[in-house]
């Protein structure tokens, strides 16, 4: 039904070097990688929707037509009746001044009549034909993402590319979103090309998944046969990066280095310069997709995997430079000062952060309703919930960046919650009390200030005898000395949330809030910064508050988790017990979403 | 996102190519503006006659090889009043604008980074300033305080200040949301610190930008203003008091006219494309 052969997407340089794929009638195909691997403009190219200034090379032929170098005519043909994209954010997908009955009568063939669209609607799972009248606006993100489905599939296409369909939704309704588009699937004998750079989502959903890499496919199969045996070190370094949502993993091992460009390793394996197993068989040529056992493809040149293969191949642990030997060996000057740790205060039994009932208000909307919680010094306490749950407003009210309408809250015993009450003396002592790490890397940092002169800038508000240097913070996180002279725009997405991490620390704070530090990150970086977050933790005694909504995240980083629920806590308890035994009925859906 | 927006927007080569070298348009409208003001700084030293010697026996004359651009009725050399008068055409307006993005960046800035009554006073007297006809206002202004030209450039930067204040206090607004200023204030920097080291660098390439449109809409507006009288004193060399002064020699000399009209169209259109290249290259950094 859609076969490629030798896709490459050129712009400048080569993006996407050599796709070969194909996808059967009532089959689910999973297409996966991390950002820059090309997945987005694979799928664009296959409906005929790049970017200006790229263009397709090779063959993609949809039910017999080909795709690449075709008229715009002959495309408009093709894009929804034989192919059709479904894209990720159910925000700005919709046109915000049509209906959602609109959306769908605009692609319906032949007369549209109101029951055709209530019918349509109803195979998304929207029972309620009212909706057909409502604007985007109106609707939830998963109920949006529905309508856009039902839209994309108005046209009733032999084939859907979906591009990261679930990605902007919450883990309960992405659970229910894809559940949904299994169903049509088979319900409609349509064939569906998944891209999702995350693996869970691929493996559960997809007859078959291709991993993509630097532009190119480097190992496809089955989705259980993938996961039990990963015949790449590219694929077995993402499962190795994977948190793990059943249990506490002793060590989260991210893939070293970078992804490189398409062009640069076009004669090579792509994966070369990351890969401890690398000979002069992976540099001489590059290596072909060869087939190694049934419906299974490779493009690595070693016998990676064995009968006996491991979900997690044991990667030596010399060729890993990851960041916790760093910590462990470095900055003595940060460990040998426990009481910026533990600040001198009422001390007892008083806990590192006590929140008491804490209000706010948005006009109508209840943002917190009386949460209490508390962080004990040194402790790691996740803090989870999905959108809207109330647990950024929680954090910045810590912070001090908004100030709640009631409740208390309170640092090492001193009340904290109006900011604007406090004397200069005891501001100054909050501000080295409790620092942040936010969700995206892309603004946390100054893109007018180097590197260098953010975290200076950071030092100078530490206590006088305090003092880090520069080059000791960039150690502490990492990263080496020379990047103090580098713009933000110069480091990648983990680097920057690295400096980030690094500006936080600067004060020695007591507490560090971790806002969905590592959301935005790719996986194999992801277990990089949860690794040296956990290093923190451990060796430097610093309490965090770490907010989540990733359940394999929390389990891999805080001792105690409280769950929120639409401004309350609904379940608080020691990660374990509230993991593997929920007993709040949200919880439990939580946790059954991610299963 | 996993496309890099990069190599989407622009490939790799042409996005260092562009920050590397200057375009032709940039370097086009940059030296036509250095030409002007070197004129403005050297002009009556280059000048082949004394901008205000008069030849009345001479009265005006059509272009030729002792007067390049002619004389006027009183046989002052155009050319020599043009190169003289870029003085005047350039510096106030040069003035209007500093003063302008001046005022508009530090009271836009405290606008949009305090928000509360601070904003609420100051956007009500923005959006009264803004009700009032501009360049009415500012020929009655300037009228009843007696026409001196520094009346003038004063008037013209209350006058142009609320718009810019407008932008700058929504690009504050916007930036300060972001995680980096919330970083700043998490770590307890000051607010004048906050405002103008971490905010005022991203918000720069508009207040430049800003800068340079003020600096054409002043050109533009005084050359006005000195063609209707209102500003400098008569028989200075400036090129608006010349379109003036010389509108009706079209018939015996009409480059007396057209060659400073055409020089004040000229420094507007370089001023604006040199802010709309700046703007680009300070984004693009």
């Amino acid at each position: 039904m859609l076969e490629t052969r030798g896709l490459r997407v050129v712009g400048d340089r080569v993006l996407v070097d050599g796709v070969d794929l194909a996808v059967a009638a009532g089959e689910t195909v999973g297409l996966v990688g991390e950002s820059g691997s090309g997945k987005s403009l694979t799928a664009r190219a296959l409906v005929g929707l790049l970017p200006r200034g790229l263009r397709a090379e090779g063959s993609v032929e949809v039910g017999g037509a080909q795709i690449v170098g075709a008229a715009e005519r002959l495309l408009r043909g093709v894009r929804g009746r034989r192919i059709s994209l479904l894209m990720q954010d159910p925000f700005t997908m919709l046109n915000p001044l049509r209906t959602a009955g609109a959306h769908i009568a605009e692609t319906l063939p032949g007369r549209t009549s109101r029951q055709e669209i209530a019918r349509r609607l109803a195979e998304v799972g929207i029972d309620d034909p009212a909706v057909a009248g409502r604007h985007p606006f109106q609707l939830s993100g998963g109920m949006r993402q529905r309508v856009a489905l039902a839209a994309a599939l108005a046209g009733d296409p032999d084939l859907l590319v979906a591009d990261e369909p679930t990605t902007a939704l919450d883990a309960t309704t992405q659970h229910e979103i894809l559940a949904l588009l299994r169903r049509v699937q088979e319900a409609r004998g349509m064939g569906v090309l998944l891209i999702t750079h995350d693996l869970r989502v691929a493996f559960a959903v997809c007859d078959r998944v291709a991993v993509m890499y630097a532009g190119r496919v480097v190992e496809q199969g089955p989705g259980a046969e993938l996961a039990a045996a990963p015949a790449h070190p590219y694929t077995s370094g993402l499962l190795g990066a994977l948190p793990s949502v059943e249990r506490a993993m002793e060590r989260l091992v991210g893939i070293p280095g970078a992804v490189p460009r398409a062009d640069e390793v076009a004669g090579v394996c792509a994966f070369a310069t990351r890969c401890d197993r690398v000979t002069a068989a992976c540099t001489a040529a590059r290596p072909p997709l060869r087939p190694i056992g049934r419906d299974r493809l490779t493009a690595c040149v070693h016998d990676t995997a064995g009968p006996a293969g491991t979900a997690r191949p044991p990667l030596p642990e010399t060729a890993l430079p990851t960041a916790p030997p760093v910590l462990r060996t470095a900055p003595p000057v940060l460990r040998t000062a426990p009481p910026a740790v533990c600040p001198a205060g009422p001390a007892g039994d008083e806990p590192l952060l006590r929140v008491e009932g804490l209000r706010k208000r948005y006009g109508a909307h209840t943002a917190l309703g009386g949460v209490s919680l508390h962080v004990n010094p040194g402790e790691t306490v996740g803090l989870v919930g999905e959108s809207g749950s109330g647990k950024t407003t929680l954090a910045r009210s810590v912070l001090g960046l908004l100030t709640p309408d009631g409740g208390r809250i309170r640092l090492t015993g001193l009340d904290v919650t109006d900011r604007a009450a406090l004397g200069p003396r005891e501001r100054a002592r909050v501000h080295r009390l409790v620092q942040c790490v936010f969700q995206d890397p892309s603004t946390s940092l100054n893109p007018a200030m180097t590197v260098g002169a953010a975290l200076a800038e950071a030092t100078a508000r530490a206590a006088p005898g305090d003092r880090i240097g520069v080059a000791e913070l960039l150690e502490l996180v990492g990263l080496p000395a020379a990047y103090a002279a580098r713009r933000p725009k110069a480091l990648s997405g983990g680097e920057r949330q690295r400096v980030a991490i690094a500006r936080a620390l600067a004060v020695r704070p007591a507490l560090l809030i971790c806002d969905e530090p590592v959301a935005s990150l790719d996986v194999s970086v992801q277990a990089h910064v949860l690794e040296l977050l956990r290093g923190i933790g451990r060796d430097l005694g610093t309490g965090m508050l770490f907010i989540t909504h990733d359940l394999a995240v929390v389990r891999q980083v805080a001792a105690r988790t409280v769950v929120l629920l639409k401004g309350a806590v609904v379940e608080e308890g020691t990660t374990s017990a509230v993991l593997d035994a929920p007993a709040h009925d949200y919880t439990r859906r939580l946790v059954a979403a991610v299963r | 996102m996993s496309v890099m927006p990069g190599a989407v927007r622009l490939g790799g080569r042409a996005r260092r190519l562009r920050r590397t070298r200057p375009g032709p348009v940039t370097l086009l409208s940059g030296g036509i503006l250095a030409l002007m003001a070197a004129a403005a700084l050297f002009g009556t030293w280059v000048a082949p006659y004394d901008p205000a010697a008069q030849d009345l026996a001479l009265g005006a004359t059509t272009p030729g090889w002792a007067h390049w651009a002619g004389t006027d009725e009183l046989g002052r050399d155009v050319l020599s009043r043009c190169l003289a008068g870029a003085r005047s055409a350039l510096l106030w307006p040069l003035v209007v604008a500093l003063g302008t993005c001046a005022m508009s960046t530090s009271l836009g800035l405290l606008a949009g980074y305090r928000r509360g009554w601070i904003d609420a006073v100051m956007m009500r007297v923005v959006d009264l300033l803004i009700a009032m006809p501009g360049l009415l206002m500012l020929i009655v202004l300037v009228g009843v305080l007696g026409g001196g030209i520094g009346w003038a450039v004063l008037a013209m930067a209350v006058l142009f200040t609320p718009g810019d204040i407008r932008v700058v206090r929504s690009l504050t607004m916007a930036q300060r949301e972001l995680a980096y200023a919330e970083a700043a204030r998490t770590l307890g920097l000051g607010r004048a610190r906050i405002m103008f080291r971490h905010l005022l660098p991203n918000i720069a390439p508009t207040v430049v930008a800003g800068a340079l449109l003020s600096f054409v809409a002043a050109l533009v507006a005084l050359s006005g203003l000195s063609f209707l009288g209102i500003g400098l004193p008569a028989g200075t060399p400036d090129w608006g008091l010349m379109i003036e002064e010389n509108r009706g020699l079209l018939d015996l000399n009409p480059w007396a006219a057209v060659v400073p009209a055409a020089l004040v169209t000229i420094a507007a259109t370089a001023a604006t494309l040199l802010g709309d290249q700046l703007f680009e290259r300070l984004s693009d950094a």
